[in-house]
């Protein structure tokens, strides 16, 4: 234990050295509570915000839900008590989330959902809608399979308002299209690791029957490509998934990604702290704005 | 049958075999050598991790930073194997040295302080997540040399590399656990701590090692993710210390510390893959999975535990 004194002392220390005082300069303060900062797209979409904030000249406070839609709804009430000019909401759920809504509307705060919606209404939507990403990338592989063939799906976390929205919108294509078989659904938890296990059974299962596969992100759609790789069945299959990450346009630009939706983080970051100052000024701006999707395969990827 | 005699976790192994049987009456594919080579080689990772905790709580330890090791070692070798800049064996030296040091942390800090191994591995679990998103600022690192992938997805005389360093570090443990001077001292630690201090072992020495081998082999198993999925994620290994805890567990290990095998952990890993394999090969919706899994956990070690009480 005498060993340690030293170090407790020394972490004490920097515990209350980190805690400097924020200055007020006039400038707008934004609060802004993301869904996750351990997921890619989540950060490009906040490093976005941060530029345009910076152009802007006004001052963000982002902080990280970590997943938690009660730690967002605190994270919200903090923004209220100090104060903030605006709210930038990137919602972890669907209805867990809406209280955090209602409290900042309730404080005459403007607040801007990005990416995912709440059931209850904000000052502003800002995202692009999850059942069209679907509905893209399936009917890529509609028109690939024109002679019919069989696909399987890897969903993402299942109940996720994400996993919902782009699976009702791959079912829609499928209901259209009687020629394409669904083999097999199953969750791959948004996980490369886990994408790719899954594909590996299921090659076992069906081996040479699966024409195509549909992943709800790049993530388990690298995995399964990978799986497909090692099999040496890759070139028989399609992969298709959505995010269109940085992994997965370098994937499709080799060819071991067939496509992928692009879904656009700057767009969405610029847009919602546009319309966060527009609406902390006291000026209109649109109950939703769209930022449209667009499909990523190899004779447009050089744009990306 | 020396083999069977000497498994403690014979109700397991009887279970293991019950549900091998139900799944390939169940799906015809399920006993292929394809689909076992499939399992053996996504068990691997749990495997390393699953090795490694059991030295730690047959001392009476737990560990739960295992998964977050995966992920700091797993960015660490990731950025070190990028674009082939340095050979393969500093990406997994690098990975190796991470995985160790961070054992090192909690073996130190359970034994300098009192604080309990499951307090102090919860704060080093925590502080290695985010170490893995500050050294890769929270985006996966990919582009990995061909060399390195080699490690999770090659193979040698048709083997597939996991499986074999999976054979390999069962066999090392086996040994280190049963055959040495080391071992007999953390099975009595675990068994007493005060009759194994008072007796003369170093126990704060033994204690540091376990948890030292349990980092490092974390760190191989992070190696082995990399590799595997061709890119070092920070958000990777999330929930990993609950299977490796879970597979351990089954595999007749006592929580309380002094009782464990490495064979049972290696049944109580399988057991675990085979069953994931099985839903998936037979179709079964993920909610069911879920339920089936749990059922099976709970139904696995209490087959054990009648077992247990019927010879006593």
């Amino acid at each position: 234990m005498k060993l340690l004194k030293p170090f407790f002392y020394l972490y004490l220390f920097l515990l209350t050295s980190c805690n400097s005082s924020q200055q007020e300069d006039g400038k707008l303060v934004i609060g802004v509570s993301m869904l996750s900062m351990q997921n890619e797209f989540i950060v490009n979409v906040a490093d976005e915000m941060q530029k345009k904030a910076n152009e802007m000249n006004v001052k963000l406070i982002i902080v990280d839900a970590e997943r938690s839609a009660l730690k967002q709804m605190e994270q919200v009430e903090s923004f209220i008590a100090q104060g903030v000019d605006a709210i930038i909401l990137n919602p972890c759920e669907v209805e867990a989330s809406s209280p955090a809504v209602s409290r900042a509307l309730a404080a005459k705060i403007p607040i801007i959902n990005v990416n995912s919606e709440t059931s209850v209404q904000p000052s502003a939507f800002v995202g692009s809608n999850d059942e069209e990403s679907a509905r893209i990338a399936m009917t890529y592989i509609v028109d690939k399979l024109k002679d019919g063939g069989n696909i399987v799906v890897i969903h993402g976390f299942m109940g996720q308002a994400a996993q919902i929205q782009r699976d009702k919108g791959a079912k829609e294509i499928l209901k259209a299209n009687p020629k394409i078989k669904l083999l097999a659904e199953q969750t791959g938890e948004w996980d490369r690791s886990k994408g790719m296990d899954l594909m590996q059974n299921w090659i076992q299962s069906y081996g040479g029957k699966i024409d195509a596969v549909f992943a709800h992100n790049d993530e388990m759609g690298l995995g399964a490509a990978k799986a497909l790789e090692n099999a040496g069945l890759k070139d028989n299959v399609l992969v298709v998934s959505i995010d269109a990450i940085q992994d997965a346009l370098q994937a499709v630009k080799k060819g071991t990604l067939d496509a992928t939706v692009f879904q656009n983080a700057k767009e969405q970051g610029a847009a919602a702290v546009v319309a966060a100052i527009k609406l902390a000024k006291g000026e209109k701006v649109k109950k939703q704005v769209l930022i449209p999707f667009q499909l990523v395969t190899t004779t447009n990827i050089d744009q990306f | 049958m020396q083999f069977i005699k000497n498994l403690k976790e014979y109700g397991i192994f009887l279970s293991f075999i019950v549900t091998c049987v139900v799944l390939s009456i169940a799906t015809p594919q399920f006993l292929s050598v394809a689909n076992w080579t499939i399992i053996v080689t996504q068990v691997s990772i749990n495997a390393l991790l699953a090795f490694g905790v059991t030295f730690v709580i047959i001392t009476g330890g737990i560990d739960l930073s295992v998964g977050s090791i995966v992920a700091v070692t797993g960015v660490v070798a990731a950025s070190l194997a990028q674009n082939g800049d340095y050979p393969v064996s500093l990406a997994i030296t690098g990975g190796l040295i991470v995985g160790l040091a961070f054992g090192l942390l909690n073996g130190f800090l359970v034994t300098q302080s009192k604080i309990a191994p499951f307090i102090v591995t919860l704060g080093t679990m925590t502080i290695g997540r985010g170490l893995a998103l500050i050294l890769s600022n929270g985006r996966p690192v990919s582009n990995l040399s061909k060399s390195f992938n080699f490690i999770g997805n090659g193979k040698v005389l048709g083997f597939p590399v996991p499986i074999i360093i999976l054979i390999f570090v069962f066999i090392v443990s086996s040994i280190a656990l049963k055959k040495t001077v080391f071992g007999r001292y953390v099975y009595a630690i675990g068994g007493n701590e005060q009759a194994a201090w008072a007796s003369g072992i170093n126990v704060t020495k033994i204690k540091l090692a376990t948890y030292a081998i349990c980092g490092a082999l974390s760190g191989l198993a992070g190696i082995l993710l990399t590799a595997r999925i061709s890119t070092g994620q920070p958000n990777s290994g999330m929930g990993f210390e609950l299977d490796a805890i879970a597979a351990v567990v089954i595999g007749g290990t006592s929580t309380t510390g002094g009782r464990g095998t490495m064979i049972g952990t290696l049944i109580g890993v399988l057991l675990i893959g085979v069953i994931n394999n099985g839903l998936d090969l037979m179709n079964v919706t993920s909610y069911y999975q879920q339920v089936i899994m749990g059922a099976i956990i709970i139904g696995a070690v209490l087959l054990d535990s009648w077992n247990q009480k019927s010879r006593n």
